[in-house]
């Protein structure tokens, strides 16, 4: 009898022991996973400043309905439904995902509801156990500009990008999903901070778990500043409105984008509350591809803007010298191919052959030259390559090489013959306007080729300090005088008689510049233009592309000339003593009358 | 002179321990009914306490002899209040055991089991009475399964276990041969073997019969004994087989509880989490969230065991099973100390009982055995079986006493 007591006694001893010794961690975890529960705060995203120091990015309060699945009755969901005009089963779908993941957790079943839903939420709130609201944040959008492909949008994480992003996020938390917000996701969205509450058994919350001691903060997003002025932006768009095309001018001394317009756009707060399957289905259908940045992911022939890297390569590599000549006869023959120009040039030097932007002296000269110096030199100004630029999505283009062509056509797939087309920037050669602004700053400033880059600045809060973004530079090594006949040439196109940009001149200020008209199989030809600002002192460099519009001299000069006006001015001189047009659309200017190209 | 007089009658030590065990048991309610919801449960208690101790100190002082002559009266009425409790009583989640006595309950089944092992004592006592004739052996197990029965009908499996638990004990303390112990536990031990599967079955099986060889009366009759086990064991596989799936996983979860964690494996998870998450030294009184929190459902009744546990960890749960052991230990003591016969039936019943109750619940807080509801005495909430654990203790004190009669 005592030896069946003593038994059960030490095994009872042992188990004792077993639970709470050997186990008591694992048993002590999950008690407090029992109790505790633990409350997401959002943090606050991080806002932006352009490079004067104006909030172009802000956050608005939004509420949000969610559902505790623990107190919610199923038989509402029609009603509640009804209420916030959604569909039940996307209501009982939300729920049973939820659920699947905690019943004691609040499911966001609708974010950023107007003040009449909400009242009418709070008046049948008797009626609805289990539904409650949260305040969040959406993005609120200060200025005129819409910079749709820069900042980018932020919208709730789909659960793909959870799988990717990793534990941080939960369903319904808000993700930067394009442009900065998705590049800069990390500095910009803070830290997520936690409420432990203590819960009974049924999921109630009963009280702050050690009275609120082990709470964590949220913490706020870092704060970005732009490079970029959103008053030229603005302005850039104006005139880009109805168009397709980009705009993209950047600070060439240092790379920092100035603007960056790719349109037709899209705006941005339409992407801050929430979604709809609408929306997206209507941007994403429209033939125009908002949603598409032309900034960045074109891969359009540059035309004549091009032909600078020519000169380039054919001065630098001493196969000629500035005042080689050749004459125009208004179509260049070789082998069987006729390749044809604009206008019958006559004799022209290479200065010349810029202003006048003569093809007959660019086919003649490529095939002198050869390919591999103009290679050489294009991939010295960034082509072929991605340029490194801070918002995410981007596209190398084509620069034609020996390697290419051979794998493109074959080793004996192609010939001579198809060099001449390359030294006007046809063919094969495909560009990005991002990448022709940063030619354009090379030549600005004589070889100083920056990394581009849109945020100057992480400003953190806590504590204060400022991340200025390092400049990438890299010289390209090319002799002064081969600088100044290239320069002088672009100098021509905007400031002398015959030059081919005139539509670009801005009073009191001298700039260089070139005009192209890329021919393309799709439609009429694309209107190119780069140039810089001031000529000697450079400031702003600048690459504008309008598609299907014909002449780059009489469509996408005028445009460049006017930011270049606005950005240095800080306003339209040439409106002085005109009455200002009010109107977002009337900035369109007119074409100046007898400045044909 | 005076404190020896009273050491050599009044049995301090396990009257210390059952003190001990109540005031734990207190403490362990006040706990485990915090929140203001429950708080009339805590002063219910109170006045039980005070009505167990009244119990206590009666049962204590009847007299030896009268306690002898009313031992079958109070088994009759005790089997007289069972039957009315299937007529009348009041169902209390699924189990019909009680009566309502104004604004109190009563479950007479708690009674029964002290009065089933005063009758029992006073049959065995009888100097004509032999376990090892059949006959005696049958009205033994009558006295036991008729109470059972009844029990059973209510239903409460619980209780109906305890008896079992006490009826062995008794029979092998009032000399009932080895063969007789082994062919009443035998089937029952296969027949759970057999649920537990074939390989364990067949252990058993094995055991059972070197067992059976080893303390062999009869060729004849263990033969037939063995071939009865092994009927039982298989006709129970095969019934097992033919239930429909949803009975088979009641019998699988009650048997491991841990197979379905959100029904009845809730339960003792959460117990084992309470336990577990105690530690060395517990989480400090009033601060075990397990309990605070009502993770337990009904922790003030079954699973009272969790407090001490979870809230006075390892130190707390020993010391609680260490109280025990030791008032078994008397109790046994007590068995072989006394005299007279009816006396060391009696001690050993009740010893039984209590050893009964404390392991099956104590296991099944630890997750060692199914759940199966009965209290923890002195510890858990509930007015019937504290008196009944106090008269139990009340009545080791007579015993003790009265020693020395024969």
């Amino acid at each position: 009898m005592y030896i069946i007591i003593t038994l059960i006694f030490l095994l009872y001893l042992g188990r004792l022991y077993q639970l709470q010794l050997i186990y008591r961690d694992e048993y002590g975890k999950k008690s407090e996973e029992n109790s505790i529960r633990t409350i997401p705060r959002e943090p606050v995203r991080g806002t932006i400043f352009d490079r004067n120091g104006t909030l172009v990015v802000d956050n608005r309060p939004a509420f949000s309905v969610t559902i505790m699945p623990f107190e919610f009755d199923r038989k509402n969901i029609n009603y509640l439904a009804q209420l916030l005009s959604l569909d039940p089963e996307f209501v009982s779908d939300r729920l049973k995902k939820g659920e699947t993941y905690s019943r004691f957790a609040p499911i966001k079943i609708k974010r950023d509801i107007d003040f009449k839903t909400l009242a009418a939420l709070e008046e049948n709130r008797g009626r609805l156990p289990g539904v409650d609201y949260q305040v969040e944040s959406k993005r609120f959008y200060t200025t005129n500009a819409h910079a749709s492909h820069v900042l980018g949008y932020t919208k709730e994480i789909s659960e793909a990008q959870i799988k990717i992003l990793g534990e941080d996020y939960a369903p319904g938390d808000v993700v930067g999903s394009s442009g900065l917000e998705a590049d800069y996701e990390t500095t910009l969205r803070g830290r997520k901070g936690a409420e432990l509450t203590v819960v009974n058994v049924r999921g109630q919350v009963i009280g702050r778990f050690e009275g609120g001691k082990s709470d964590v903060q949220a913490v706020q997003g870092d704060n970005l500043l732009l490079s970029m002025d959103f008053g030229l932006q603005a302005f850039a768009e104006s005139l880009m409105t109805g168009r397709r095309g980009a705009v993209v001018a950047v600070d060439p001394n240092d790379g920092g984008v100035l603007a960056l317009v790719s349109m037709p756009d899209y705006d941005l707060s339409l992407f801050s509350g929430v979604t709809t399957p609408e929306l997206w289905r209507s941007l994403n259908e429209d033939e125009a591809s908002p949603l598409f940045n032309r900034a960045t992911l074109t891969r359009y022939p540059p035309g004549s803007t091009f032909k600078m890297v020519l000169a380039v390569a054919a001065l630098e590599s001493g196969t000629i010298t500035p005042s080689w000549r050749v004459t125009c006869t208004g179509a260049f023959r070789y082998g069987n191919k006729v390749f044809k120009d604009l206008h019958v040039h006559g004799s022209v030097d290479l200065i010349e052959a810029i202003q006048r932007s003569c093809n007959v002296y660019f086919y003649q000269l490529m095939l002198k030259t050869g390919l591999d110096p103009w290679s050489h030199y294009g991939a010295e100004f960034g082509f072929g390559r991605l340029t490194g630029i801070d918002i995410f999505e981007e596209n190398p283009g084509i620069l034609p090489t020996q390697a290419y062509m051979d794998r493109r056509y074959g080793k004996s797939g192609w010939t001579r013959g198809f060099l001449p087309s390359f030294g006007i920037g046809q063919g094969d050669v495909g560009v990005t306007p991002l990448q022709m602004a940063l030619y354009a700053a090379a030549l600005a400033t004589k070889g100083e080729y920056n990394e581009p880059h849109v945020v100057h600045a992480v400003v953190r809060s806590n504590p204060h300090s400022t991340d200025t973004v390092a400049p990438s530079l890299r010289m390209i090594n090319v002799s002064d005088a081969t600088w100044s006949a290239v320069r002088e040439g672009m100098r021509r196109v905007v400031e002398e008689p015959g030059g081919t940009g005139g539509m670009a001149r801005v009073k009191g200020i001298q700039s260089g510049g070139k005009t192209g008209t890329a021919q393309n199989p799709h439609g009429p030809d694309h209107a190119w233009y780069i140039g810089f600002a001031p000529f000697d002192h450079p400031k702003i460099a600048i690459a504008v592309l309008v598609e299907n519009a014909g002449f780059g001299g009489s469509v996408a000069a005028p445009i460049a000339g006017q930011c270049i006006e606005r950005y240095l001015y800080g306003r339209l001189i040439r409106y002085d003593g005109v009455p200002q047009p009010a109107t977002r659309a009337a900035h369109q200017p007119p074409l100046h009358a007898g400045m044909v190209p | 002179m005076m404190l020896a007089a009273i050491k050599e009658r009044f049995d301090y030590r396990t009257a210390l321990i059952a003190l001990a065990l109540v005031t734990i048991g207190v403490i362990s309610v006040y706990s485990a009914t915090y929140d203001a919801k429950a708080a009339d449960t805590f002063h219910k208690q109170l006045l039980f306490v005070f009505l167990g101790f009244i119990t206590m100190v009666g049962v204590m002082f009847i007299p030896f002899r009268l306690l002898q002559l009313i031992s079958y009266p109070a088994y009759f009425l005790s089997i007289l209040m069972l039957v009315a409790v299937l007529l009348l009583g009041r169902t209390v989640s699924g189990s019909t055991s009680w009566f309502t006595i104004g604004p109190f309950r009563m479950q007479p089944s708690e009674f029964t089991k002290i009065t089933c092992v005063l009758a029992l004592a006073t049959f065995l006592a009888r100097s004509d009475v032999s376990l090892r004739r059949f006959r005696d052996l049958a009205i033994a197990g009558g006295i036991v399964l008729l109470p059972v029965a009844l029990i059973m009908m209510q239903p409460d499996t619980g209780t109906a276990l305890i008896y079992l638990g006490m009826f062995f004990p008794v029979l092998y303390w009032a000399g009932a041969s080895q063969f007789t112990l082994l062919s009443i536990i035998g089937p029952i031990v296969a027949a759970v073997a057999a649920l537990f599967g074939t390989t364990l079955f067949l252990i058993a099986v094995v055991a059972f019969g070197v067992l059976l060889y080893l303390s062999m009366e009869h060729r004849i009759a263990a033969a037939a004994m063995f071939s009865l086990t092994v009927l039982v064991g298989i006709s129970v596989q095969f019934i097992y087989d033919g239930l429909k799936p949803y009975q088979q996983k009641r019998i699988a979860t009650f048997l491991d509880p841990n197979t379905d964690p959100l029904g009845a494996g809730y339960n003792i998870l959460q117990s084992k989490v309470a336990i577990g998450s105690g530690g060395v030294f517990g989480k400090g009184y009033l601060h075990g969230t397990q309990t605070q929190l009502n993770f337990i459902p009904e922790q003030w009744t079954d699973f009272i065991f969790c407090v001490p546990g979870e809230e006075f960890g390892f130190m707390g749960s020993v010391t609680v099973l260490a109280l025990f052991i030791a008032l078994f230990i008397r109790g046994v003591g007590l068995a072989a100390t006394v005299k007279n016969r009816y006396a060391g039936v009696v001690a050993i019943g009740v010893t039984s009982i209590l050893a009964t109750h404390t392991f099956m619940n104590i296991g099944m807080s630890l997750g060692l055995l199914p759940v199966v509801g009965v209290p923890l005495p002195f510890l858990s909430y509930g007015g019937s079986a504290l008196i009944a654990s106090m008269a139990m203790v009340g009545l080791l004190l007579n015993l003790y006493a009265n020693r020395k009669e024969y």
